[in-house]
């Protein structure tokens, strides 16, 4: 028999009996829709997480932390000499390292000022890496520096009060610098304990350059940059590496010293993110402590794929049900039509031809019910992710503030949903299929089936 | 064209502990050549039809052989005997047998379909068939909408439509008035003379008995000895 043929006597008799078929294919529908709508949750919200996740950071990125010096967890950090060893790893493409001074510092211009933190920083490496400035110039001499672009919008008059920032904690436009930064002078003072009282100092740097704004919106950046050879003048003014701040008895705390020359950010930047879990790797192995949003990634991954995976289980289970639906039809339909099962094994049907018939037309149902519970578990999707930011809008009077996907179908999910239902169709069409290949025909060239 | 050797049959009735043998064929040998109408004769209940049945494979014999056709059908399973009656076999049932869901086209198509035969060939060849039963007016219409004698014209179309060598009948009249019996043993013969169409009919009515070149006798399942013409 013909495949065509056999799919038009599937059709006349799906036709027979139409409100059954239907009934059979809604549920199937309604258990594909189910399991899609289910799993697109965890879909959904592994999407925003990561996209949450590697918005904030270079995916490229590797943070060093230090290395380990011995099994009980004492901590070294790092020195030129280990960025010198990461810059020959395989696919690095830059390492960033920056100096921190070690206390609040406050620039001053005019009558306007800013506490905020000082960097030393490698710009050679900084560039490679990404770094850009948005006016005037890479520092070259002792007391040029370069300022965050968020500096000059955080510079505020000193007569101003409490009430200086806005509600997005920035300071207001009334109280704020409105001169001319790039090129003019800023004093950067210092201070220490001596002899039980607070020293200060206060050195002049001239502002060369200003960063690029940073892409992301909720980002700010207001460090300043200095040189080197300043921030060893500031050292040698506190007397302590890094201009660290003793307190009142000018005591030093234990292994202060070995804080000259050590970098406080050393990061690495891989030169695509494949690179990123063979650089870690390396780097593990020599002891440093390294993260990255790779690696997070990977973790966070596992978890949702636990959890997809749960939730795909438990929308088979209303697959399941939908098949014991398809089981009945598919009894039914045999019953009804043994006599002419007969009949056509009287003349010479194949009983695999007649348990082909019927297995085509459950998975036809089957197949049939997982589209339209595709088709149905988009429509649900779009509304879902379209009303929940409107009902929490409703509810607490503002918007979500992240961007959250509440449900998201890869295409994955359809085909996962199909080839299961389709499974199950065919396990629960199996015994009815076979029963019809049994039918005696005697008996039913009787009636008495 | 049918060679049956000691063939012997019987049913067991009843549940596991309680069953019951009837015995209903008794050794049971003849032939039937290529060309011939043999008839079956016997009172009700002598074993005719099921004689019949096991020659058309609906049931397996418990001893003995069935050749057709140089084929030891006795042998076959029930795919293979599918096959094999799709391919040689024609069947005229005293109740017609037709699809009731099916037009009298479809029904006589029906078979053309199980072996595969492509939609145009099927359409003539089916409407032929028709025409040569003098059904074409008739061919949209359903079983239930036929008399009698259509219906069982209609069954003989889808039993002639594959032309298959040999056609079995049990009691082919049985449901006709005796106008229209008198018209379907015409068309027998016709067929068997022109086409050559070997008859195996099962009859316990004399007229149709009369239209065999043979008859056999069966009593209590066993062949009434020299009644074989
Ligand atoms: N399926 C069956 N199960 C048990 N006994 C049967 C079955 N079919 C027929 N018989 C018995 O076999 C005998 C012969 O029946 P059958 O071949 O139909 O006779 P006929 O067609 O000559 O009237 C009868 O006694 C009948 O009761
Ligand atoms: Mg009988």
């Amino acid at each position: 028999m013909r495949l065509r043929d056999q799919f038009r006597f599937v059709r006349q008799n799906m036709k027979k009996n139409r409100t059954r078929v239907f009934m059979t294919i809604l549920a199937t529908a309604m258990g594909c829709a189910f399991l899609i709508v289910l799993a697109s949750v965890g879909f959904g919200l592994q999407k925003s997480v990561v996209k949450e996740m590697t918005e904030q950071r270079v995916i490229t990125q590797i943070d060093v932390h230090g290395q380990e010096t011995n099994e009980k967890g004492g901590f070294r950090q790092l020195t030129d000499k280990d960025v010198k060893i990461f810059e020959k790893v395989k696919d690095v493409k830059a390492v960033t390292r920056r100096k921190q001074l070690q206390q609040e510092s406050t620039y001053t211009i005019g009558n306007y000022q800013e506490p905020t933190q000082t960097f030393v920083a490698n710009f050679p490496s900084e560039v490679k890496a990404g770094f850009e400035l948005s006016k005037g110039k890479l520092p070259k001499s002792k007391d040029e520096v370069v300022v965050g672009y968020n500096f000059l919008l955080n510079l505020a008059s000193k007569d101003a009060g409490d009430d200086m920032y806005d509600e997005r904690g920035q300071v207001k436009a009334e109280y704020r610098y409105t001169g001319k930064l790039l090129g003019e002078k800023i004093g950067l003072t210092v201070t220490q304990f001596k002899d039980g009282k607070q020293v200060e100092k206060t050195i002049p740097l001239t502002v060369v350059g200003i960063s690029k704004k940073p892409t992301k919106d909720w980002a700010q950046d207001s460090s300043v940059f200095i040189s080197d050879e300043m921030l060893k003048e500031i050292e040698a003014f506190t007397g302590t590496p890094k201009g660290f701040m003793l307190d009142q008895n000018g005591e030093k705390p234990q292994g202060l010293e070995a804080g000259y020359d050590t970098y406080d950010e050393v990061k690495i930047y891989a030169k695509d993110m494949e690179a990123v879990q063979s650089i870690s790797d390396q780097l593990k192995e020599e002891k440093y402590a390294t993260y990255s949003v790779v690696n997070e990634l990977k973790e966070v991954n596992m978890v949702f794929m636990i959890a997809k995976a749960g939730l795909i289980f438990i929308g088979t289970i209303a697959i399941l049900i939908a098949s014991i639906g398809i089981y009945n039809t598919m009894t039914m339909a045999v019953t009804e039509r043994a006599p002419d099962i007969g009949i056509m094994k009287a003349i010479g049907a194949n009983p695999k031809t007649i348990k082909r018939i019927f297995l085509l037309e459950s998975s036809y149902i089957g197949l049939i019910g997982a589209l339209i519970g595709t088709a149905v578990s988009y429509v649900i999707s779009y509304t879902v992710n379209f009303a929940i930011p409107l009902i929490i809008k409703q509810a607490f009077g503002k918007e979500t503030e992240i961007n959250l996907i509440f449900s998201d179908i890869p295409l994955i999910l359809p085909i996962i949903c199909v080839v299961i239902c389709y499974g199950v169709t065919i396990i629960s069409g199996l015994r009815p299929a076979q029963r019809a290949t049994k039918v005696d025909v005697l008996k039913a060239m009787r009636r008495e089936v | 064209m049918i060679t049956i050797k000691n063939l012997s049959h019987d049913f067991v009735i009843g549940k596991k502990g309680r069953q019951t043998i009837i015995p209903v064929l008794r050794d049971i040998s003849f032939t039937v050549e290529k060309g011939e109408i043999v008839t079956i004769v016997g009172r009700s209940g002598s074993g005719k039809s099921t004689l019949l049945n096991l020659v058309s494979g609906f049931i397996h014999p418990k001893e003995g052989e069935i050749w057709i056709g140089g084929e030891k059908v006795s042998e076959l399973n029930e795919a293979k005997f599918a096959d094999f009656r799709i391919k040689n076999l024609g069947f005229i049932f005293q109740s017609f047998q037709l699809i009731p869901s099916m037009t009298a086209f479809q029904n006589v198509e029906l078979p053309l379909i199980l072996k595969g035969v492509n939609e145009n060939v099927r359409k003539q060849q089916t409407e032929e068939m028709l025409k040569k039963v003098g059904l074409l007016d008739y061919q949209d219409h359903y079983p239930g909408e036929l008399s009698g004698g259509q219906q069982q014209r209609v069954s003989i179309a889808r039993a002639l439509i594959v032309n298959p060598p040999l056609i079995l009948a049990d009691e082919p009249t049985g449901s006709l008035d005796s106008e229209t019996e008198e018209e379907l043993l015409q068309f027998i013969k016709e067929l068997n003379r022109d086409l050559g169409i070997t008859f195996l009919i099962i009859t316990h009515d004399d007229q149709v008995a009369d239209i065999g070149n043979r008859k056999i006798e069966l009593l209590d399942g066993r062949i009434v000895e020299g009644v074989l013409v």
